[in-house]
């Protein structure tokens, strides 16, 4: 009898402990992110990463549930989780590192805030065992990221994060949809249940392509790649370090887990998917060849790189066999390429303080597309010549309607109208009806009393 | 008179009797005033939870006054009406902290605070309406508690702003009782009763039952905003901003949205209205509303303009929710009455710190405003991502529900209206939170008043802290025991109870 309550003690003292623990590897970065916001300090970040650091050391795999937490959550962590928590936790702190000046601050009041939103968001996105609480991690981890790229970043690194915050809403519509379906589906949202479910239910195409279409915009996959060479582009060693890790990784992680990989068959999409990936790495060596500058091989090794992985992907919706036996590899591949863009990124960097070597070659100084890239705003110039040249009349109309349509003030104005005259109506209305509910109130009481 | 009668009343009296003393105190009692604000709105917020553990444990409240021969006022505590009163309790003490902040040395405060109390009765009366008479007389002291807060400034634009309100309300409380009288020629009676009281009518009648259903949502949809009966929501937003609050948050709108929930649940009942064709149109008008009122929202420069062409989208999901006929949507309509207003009434006080600390009114003014007012800032963000649907605020779970709902009950339609929609939001919000945390600052703020140390003063900035607490709270624990989720899961299950 006291070994049953001094075993139920220790399991009950288990259960808290792996609890808390669990809670604040997110928890705890989101707790200093918000006394952080007037201050140039960069311990705070040290310090969020702690309890990451202490749960890798806990020896065997930890999971909790949360039934309370938004719409019954839980989070855990397995051997892969613990190898991705690791390259996360080694990759932050460099990045910490790289962070603050000589001075020891940041250079910008809120980096240290946005710094800590976007760590919680990946460790929690790592911990997560269900579709809603990985949504929701990856949510908070791509705004806080839009922001660190915004934050004091030079006008290329603004421009990266105002495409990549288009991609990410687009994303994050994409995924709520396919949550949706999921949802409509299976009651539990758990990783390995919606991946049965969704391989047996009619709408997997459906959510297949919106998950797919969700992570690839996140991760800027060919063809949805344009902020990548941008914002590896920015100046701040600290970014780019991350960009591999946290952006691109965690959406990979995102498709192997969100997937019915290797449960379920799908050719003609399997074989799309396959073109694309291999379009995606020609596409990477082209560009990277053409642009030929040294800080951008990252942003094209990428790209290179996620074009590999969708390839790989389209094979295993081709054929699920090859899934089953080979997926968990898909694991590694996404730790190394997190840690292969920071190597990349970093040996760069050393190289160029070391050798003075150009950020940009002579030849091509400029930020413009390469050649092959310019094709739709050369049909579009095709176009608008040929409207010329055939329709001269009704291109004109055209250009005369769409100038107004782009009055926007002269929409507002229209609208603005119509809800004046509206509101000159709503009195004669007003007046007609108070007449009409004496009359009704009259009526009425006559009809009851008599 | 027994507890259980009492309770309902004493709800109520709770506003009214401070209300009714505050109109007679001196301006210069400010500490009396204060206290008689706090202790009523406090005194409240216990009554109402002795109510909500009353309502959950199966008490049955109820006030019966006689009224008119056959007909009585009736104030009753059930299940949907204890969620619109924990809102409207809640906010409101919110809003007279905020209140007292914010008019803090301006002139004709007693008025001011005894319009703004008679306004919350109102609203607690029109939730605890037990019947379509009560109902309609607390619906209308409502438009007459709250036209003086509309033209409190007393400017020639408020003055427009509040005769404009008045004719719309005015039109829409006619429509609303020539419904209510028409009703009643036709039944007798007008109580309120789960799942409705019209199913027994003769078929023949089921014409005239679906024009007296335009009337009765008519005239809450003026207050609702829906389009096109919207036009006085963007104009009235020249109150001071705690009047905003009320209005958008914690009564007015919220009364219009509660006032087509009751119809279609307790007078026509949910089965009943589907089987007449009219939730389908009414879905449709919810649509065009959400969309339309988005629209609007992207071309105004003017914030607390922009916020009130979002509420008129916002509100509008509350009826979409309910017009999708289906549980689970319901319980996304629903839920989204109590999100709804946590969110908007976060961002209305924001907007109003703003105004009286910098002087700011516009979008294009609020340049790194973040940097100088970092906290109000961060609780107009949390507010903004809420608004989007964001995980994880209260904003997700609503959408979450809404088109959860829509897929069960065959409406895939409005997922695209749900997605249409999340990004006009993010069009027209994420542009702000552009340029308060990250563009150039302007050299001087329009008219920046100092506050020491602090970002601004206490009572203002503590308000919308709070509220967007709550509006991470809400999305966060929504799963847990008594929350607006919950509660609104309980109220679905006795709507859709076989």
């Amino acid at each position: 009898m006291g070994a049953f309550y001094y075993d139920s003690g220790i399991r009950a003292v288990n259960a808290t402990l792996s609890t808390f623990l669990l809670l604040s590897v997110p928890g705890l970065p989101l707790l200093l992110a918000f006394p952080a916001l007037r201050s140039r300090l960069y311990w705070p970040c040290y310090i969020a990463l702690l309890p990451a650091l202490i749960l890798l050391t806990v020896p065997m795999g930890v999971s909790i549930e949360l039934p309370w937490l938004l719409l019954g959550s839980g989070l855990g962590i397995d051997g892969v989780g613990r190898l991705l928590l690791a390259m996360s936790v080694l990759l932050w702190t460099a990045a910490v590192t790289l962070l603050h000046t000589a001075k020891g601050k940041t250079v910008d009041d809120r980096l240290t805030t946005f710094f800590l939103l976007t760590l919680a968001g990946n460790l929690g996105v790592i911990l997560a065992t269900e579709l809603v609480g990985f949504f929701a991690f990856s949510a908070l981890m791509g705004y806080g990221f839009y922001a660190l790229l915004v934050a004091g970043g030079d006008e290329r690194t603004r421009r990266a994060a105002r495409v990549y915050l288009v991609f990410l809403i687009l994303a994050d519509l994409a995924l709520f949809e396919a949550l949706l379906i999921a949802a409509a589906t299976t009651e539990d949202l758990g990783f390995e249940a919606v991946r049965q479910a969704m391989a047996q239910s009619p709408s997997s195409t459906l959510y297949l392509s919106m998950v797919l279409a969700g992570f690839a915009a996140k991760a800027g996959v060919w063809p949805l790649h344009f902020w990548l060479p941008l914002a590896f582009g920015s100046s701040r060693p600290a970014m780019t370090l991350l960009l591999g890790a946290v952006p691109v990784a965690i959406a990979l992680l995102g498709v192997v887990r969100w997937l019915p990989l290797g449960e379920t068959s799908l050719p003609a999409l399997g074989l799309i998917i396959q073109g694309m990936g291999v379009v995606a790495m020609l596409y990477a060596i082209l560009a990277g060849v053409e642009r030929a500058q040294l800080k951008m091989l990252p942003a094209y090794a990428t790209i290179f790189a996620t074009g590999l992985f969708v390839t790989t992907l389209g094979t295993g919706l081709n054929d699920p066999a090859v899934w089953s036996r080979q997926g968990n590899l898909a694991y590694f591949f996404i730790v190394s390429l997190g840690f292969g863009v920071a190597v990349l990124v970093v040996t760069i960097g050393w190289l160029q303080a070391r050798y003075h070597y150009p950020a940009k070659p002579e030849k091509k100084a400029d930020d413009s597309s390469p050649w092959f890239e310019r094709w739709p705003s050369a049909v579009m110039r095709w176009a608008a010549q040929m409207g010329v040249g055939i329709l001269p009349r009704l291109r004109a109309a055209w250009r005369a309607k769409v100038g107004r349509l782009r009055q926007v003030r002269a929409w507002q104005r229209i609208l603005d109208g119509c809800e004046r005259s509206l509101q000159r109506w709503t009195f004669a209305i007003t007046l007609f009806l108070l007449l009409a509910s004496v009359i009704t109130f009259v009526m009425a009481f006559v009809g009851v009393s008599s | 008179m027994s507890w259980n009668a009492g309770l309902p009343l004493l709800v109520l009296a709770s506003s009214l009797l401070p209300g009714l003393v505050i109109f007679f105190l001196p301006e210069e009692r400010v500490a009396t005033r204060t206290s008689l604000n706090l202790a009523g709105a406090a005194l409240k917020l216990v009554l109402v939870g002795v109510m909500i553990w009353g309502v959950f444990h199966g008490h049955h409240y109820e006030t019966r006054l006689p009224l008119l021969p056959e007909l009585d006022l009736v104030l009753r505590a059930d299940a949907l009406s204890v969620l619109f009163v924990t809102l409207s309790a809640v906010l409101w003490l919110a809003t007279t902290v905020y209140a007292i902040g914010y008019l803090e040395g301006s002139p004709n405060r007693s008025r001011f605070f005894g319009f703004f109390s008679l306004c919350v009765t109102a609203t607690v009366g029109v939730a605890l309406a037990g019947n379509l008479i009560t109902f309609v007389l607390f619906y209308e002291l409502l438009t007459l508690a709250t036209y003086p807060l509309i033209v409190h400034r007393g400017t020639e634009v408020a003055r427009r702003a509040g005769r404009t309100y008045l004719i719309y309300t005015v039109a829409g409380g006619a429509l609303l009782l020539i419904g209510t009288v028409w009703l009643y020629t036709l039944t007798g009676t007008l109580e309120f009763t789960a799942r409705g009281f019209l199913s027994s009518l003769d078929e023949s009648q089921h014409r005239v039952l679906v024009i007296i259903f335009v009337l009765l949502i008519a005239g809450p949809g003026v207050k609702a905003a829906l389009v096109p009966l919207h036009g006085w929501l963007p104009q009235a937003m020249v109150a001071p901003a705690p009047v905003s609050a009320l209005l958008h948050a914690v009564a007015v709108v919220k009364a219009g949205a509660f006032g087509i929930v009751r119809v279609v649940y307790d007078v026509y009942g949910i089965q009943f209205a589907a089987s007449l064709g009219v939730t389908l149109p009414l879905a449709i008008v919810a649509a065009v509303t959400i969309i339309y009122g988005s629209m609007r929202a992207l071309f105004q420069d003017d914030l607390k303009r922009r916020l009130a062409f979002s509420t008129v989208s916002q509100v509008a999901y509350i009826v979409l929710g309910i017009a999708v006929v289906g549980p689970i949507a319901t319980i996304g309509g629903l839920v989204h009455l109590v999100h709804q207003g946590v969110m908007k009434i976060t961002l209305f006080f924001c907007a109003g710190n703003l105004a009286e600390t910098l002087g700011i009114h516009k979008v294009s003014e609020m340049n790194e405003v973040g940097q100088r007012m970092p906290w109000t800032m961060v609780a107009f963000t949390v507010g903004v991502f809420g608004m989007i649907g964001v995980p994880p605020l209260a904003g997700f779970i609503s959408k979450w529900y809404l088109g959860l709902g829509a897929l069960d009950a065959g409406q895939g339609w409005v997922i695209f209206i749900l997605a249409g929609s999340s990004l006009l939001n993010a069009a027209y919000f994420l542009p702000i939170l552009y340029a308060a945390w990250f563009k150039a600052p302007a050299d001087t703020w329009p008219a920046e008043r100092s506050f020491g140390r602090r970002e601004t003063a206490w009572a203002l900035l503590a308000p919308p802290l709070v509220t967007a607490l709550l509006t991470l709270a809400l999305g966060l624990l929504a799963s847990a025991p008594f929350s607006p989720l919950q509660w609104a899961h309980f109220i679905t299950t006795l709507e859709y109870a076989p």
